[in-house]
């Protein structure tokens, strides 16, 4: 692995390198070198199964962070190639002619993230929110209480009870407190 | 062609009804991996209820519910959260913030059910198969907190720049330190059942992570009028139970309540306490002694309109607030600050005068329409030990109470205090100061017949006593004082094994063959206080409901067998000031009634 991350950085300017085991490693990449290094990964390092690809919303920072995960099945080696793009007006080069199945994770990220990949196939297409009519539900800005408060119904026979209250009403319900004061000053 | 292949194609399906097939009925029986986050389980003996799982819960996934057998207590809701499947996301934030570490995640993910309602359960409560699963998700030690496991530290003065003077040693948070403690809190309330005084602890406590200071102080003064006072010398007992030090130190709530206080002038408390315009009601009510309890009744009554007469039997207000606690722990201007407010509100205090002597109880009967009483405890309790009558032999309240007055008090070279609670540590740190000051060294001796561990006195008041250079030797019960040519030598003790027996009663156990000799030529006692009640006459007495061991009996608004007269504070129940203020809160209201009943 070592041999293989001091090749990548003579071609590549690699930051945050972290090895999270001796065979799995995380790095960071600016994002118009990031597909030519998987595509280094896959054609001569023998990365030829591609894992995963995902998102992580930094709003605080205006940055979506993409992991492209991928594996050396030979060496048994995973490498995760990161990289942050501007969150206003995302977009990312498709990787879709690498592997097929890029094109499904591409188009999640369209509907979760609103991450646009330009010639991806099917990347406008409903992924699982079929006729979702709100911002994508990933991004942190989505109010995902308001949401739910707006669009389902609550459970029947829920009770909560609010500890210093239940207290109150247990071990002191005679006993002036805050709102008992208050009647007395009316 | 075509039209055959669609004609014959459903029929071909029906080959698949012999094959095995590929989708499962039973769950696959793979374990997760081990820190995967699967069902919920909760050691319901470590939980205290808190209910912060409930709080950062974004699905609203968790209620908090009673359980049989789970005790609402001191420190304990009796209630435990109640997980709803149908909502949860399995994101663990309910672990990560859990106060007491009771509540993980089992790895446990497959569970099969027809019935919904059984996704909804209580974790500890409702048995589980993943109930003793060692794996899933734990909260990440350390390093891996959502608030500060650390109290704010409290600047103070260092030994050597406070043990020859009575000023204040604790100097109070700033604002950012305020705020930083403040930040600590997790809101849950826990504390306010256990205050005396039932006070809004999380509300007041936000309203300084607002700066709103003076909301604050409003949310003090519902419950608590003496504000700078408890901000200073309260024993705290809401720190004791505080969900946050179950994992880490307890909110300083005490020095957040001073905090309030300190940074609210005044001048402006009647505006922000919206006591500008109080109507006179026309009814009148006597309170005797102007304690804790005294004052805070005067407080809430004259708020609801009553005009108030104290009578206090010394040249100044505050009782053992002014002259019990030494001036380094309670300077003088803060108490003037809380009583002023009192006065400034209509209260009148007459001093110097003495209930049953220079005015008789029934007196303030005639002349009120009601009277409280909250003269406290101020009679010293000797061991009644061989040579405790000699000269040099002193009660811890008498020397206190001439401290404050500003009368000079015998202080000799070598002196033992014999006591364990917060007066002896008061006595022996003001006596450790004035040695300083006349001899240049500290030779101040403090035993008690509690081992350390059991000590009454407050565990900081030990520390800082013992950074003053005086000597806390806890475990011994006085057996003698040696006198020899009239002057006092010193005292005899033995190793005490026991102070209480199994049933909890007081019933010290001695090993008599271990025995000590701390020389002396100065011994105080300050092993308790007795109340002095000679002012109610006979005639009252009789009407006064007394226990088998001499204690007047009050109903839950502090109303004494005689109607018209309430007794509170000290003599009732504590000793300290926030019961004092909550039972006079209380028997105000309770005079309210009285008086209201009466037309």
């Amino acid at each position: 692995m070592k041999d293989l991350l001091e090749r990548l950085n003579t071609k590549y300017n690699l930051t945050d390198i972290k090895y999270q085991r001796d065979n799995l490693v995380f790095l960071t990449i600016g994002k118009e070198n990031t597909i030519d290094l998987v595509t280094h990964l896959r054609d001569y390092e023998g990365f030829t199964h591609f894992v995963l690809l995902s998102c992580v919303d930094w709003i605080e920072e205006g940055k979506f962070q993409l992991t492209y995960f991928l594996n050396q099945p030979e060496r048994k080696y995973d490498i995760a190639i990161r990289t942050m793009i501007d969150r206003d007006n995302a977009e990312m080069v498709s990787a879709h002619h690498l592997w097929r199945q890029i094109t499904t994770y591409q188009r999640e990220l369209r509907e979760m993230y609103g991450i646009n990949f330009p010639g991806s196939p099917g990347v406008d297409e409903n992924f699982i929110l079929e006729g979702w009519d709100d911002i994508p539900p990933m991004r942190r800005e989505f109010d995902t209480k308001q949401y739910s408060e707006d669009t389902f119904f609550p459970r029947e026979g829920r009770k909560t009870h609010d500890p210093a209250s239940y207290m109150k009403e247990k071990l002191y319900p005679t006993e002036p407190t805050t709102d008992k004061v208050n009647k007395t000053d009316e | 062609m075509g039209k055959i292949k669609d004609i014959l194609s459903p029929f071909t399906a029906w080959g698949n009804v012999v094959k095995e097939p590929v989708t499962i009925k039973k769950p696959i029986g793979r374990e997760a991996a081990p820190r995967y986050r699967g069902f919920h389980k909760n050691d319901i003996d470590t939980c205290i209820g808190c209910g912060t799982c409930e709080v950062i819960c974004e699905n609203e996934a968790i209620d908090l519910v009673p359980v049989d057998g789970i005790e609402t207590k001191d420190g304990d809701s009796g209630l435990r959260p109640m997980i709803d499947y149908g909502r949860c996301c399995w994101c663990a934030l309910c672990v990560d913030v859990c106060t007491t570490g009771s509540l993980t995640l089992s790895n446990e993910y497959t569970w099969v059910s027809e019935d919904p309602d059984e996704f909804r359960f209580i974790p500890g409560v409702d048995k589980k198969s993943w109930d003793d699963n060692e794996k899933g998700w734990k909260k990440p030690e350390p390093n891996y907190e959502f608030y500060g496991k650390k109290r704010v530290e409290m600047p103070e003065l260092h030994a050597e720049d406070r043990d020859k003077s009575f000023i204040e040693f604790v100097t109070g948070y700033s604002k950012q330190q305020a705020e930083e403690e403040a930040d600590r809190c997790v809101e849950c309330g826990i504390c306010t059942a256990t205050c005396p005084a039932h006070m809004g602890i999380p509300e007041y406590i936000k309203a300084i992570r607002n700066d709103d200071l003076e909301e604050g102080l409003r949310i003090l003064y519902e419950t608590n009028p003496l504000p700078e006072i408890c901000g200073r010398i309260c024993t705290h007992k809401c720190e004791d139970v505080c969900s946050v030090g179950h994992n880490g130190d307890p909110i300083s709530i005490r020095w957040l309540k001073r905090y309030i206080a300190d940074q609210n002038p005044s001048e402006k408390y009647k505006e922000i306490l919206n006591a500008e315009n109080i109507e006179n009601n026309g009814k009148k009510v006597a309170i005797i002694g102007s304690g804790p309890s005294g004052l805070s009744a005067a407080y809430y009554l004259a708020l609801t309109g009553y005009e108030c007469t104290i009578f206090e039997k010394l040249p100044e207000a505050g009782g053992m607030m002014r002259y019990g606690i030494p001036e380094y722990r309670l300077p003088y201007d803060q108490i003037d600050k809380d009583i002023n407010y009192i006065l400034s509100l209509g209260v009148d205090i007459k001093y110097n005068v003495n209930i049953g002597t220079d005015i008789t109880l029934d007196k303030l009967k005639k002349d009120y329409d009601a009277v409280f009483a909250g003269t406290g405890l101020h009679l010293g309790r000797s061991t009644r030990i061989p040579g405790s009558d000699h000269e040099n032999v002193y009660f811890a309240t008498d020397l206190l109470r001439e401290i404050s007055l500003g009368n000079e008090i015998h202080v000799s070279e070598k002196i033992v205090v014999i006591g364990g609670g917060n007066v002896a540590m008061d006595i022996t740190r003001s006596l450790a100061r004035l040695q300083n000051n006349k001899f240049g060294k500290v030779n101040v001796t403090a035993t008690s017949l509690e081992s350390e561990d059991i000590m009454p006195a407050d565990r900081e008041e030990v520390v800082e006593a013992r950074e003053e250079k005086a000597i806390i030797d806890p475990g011994w019960g006085p057996t003698s004082i040696e006198i020899e040519n009239g002057k006092i030598k010193g005292l005899h003790v033995q190793k005490c094994l026991s102070v209480f027996d199994e049933s909890g009663r007081f019933n010290p156990k001695f090993d008599e063959s271990n025995t000590k000799f701390f020389e002396a030529d100065m011994i105080v006692e300050s092993i308790g206080q007795g109340m002095d009640v000679e002012y109610i006459s006979e005639e009252i007495r009789e009407q006064i409901e007394f226990d088998q061991r001499g204690r007047i009996q009050v109903n839950d608004y502090f109303q004494t067998g005689a109607k018209w007269l309430f007794i509170g504070g000290d003599i009732i129940q504590g000793p300290d000031v926030i019961h004092g203020i909550a039972n006079g809160h209380k028997a105000a209201i309770g005079i309210d009634k009285f008086i209201n009943q009466n037309g």
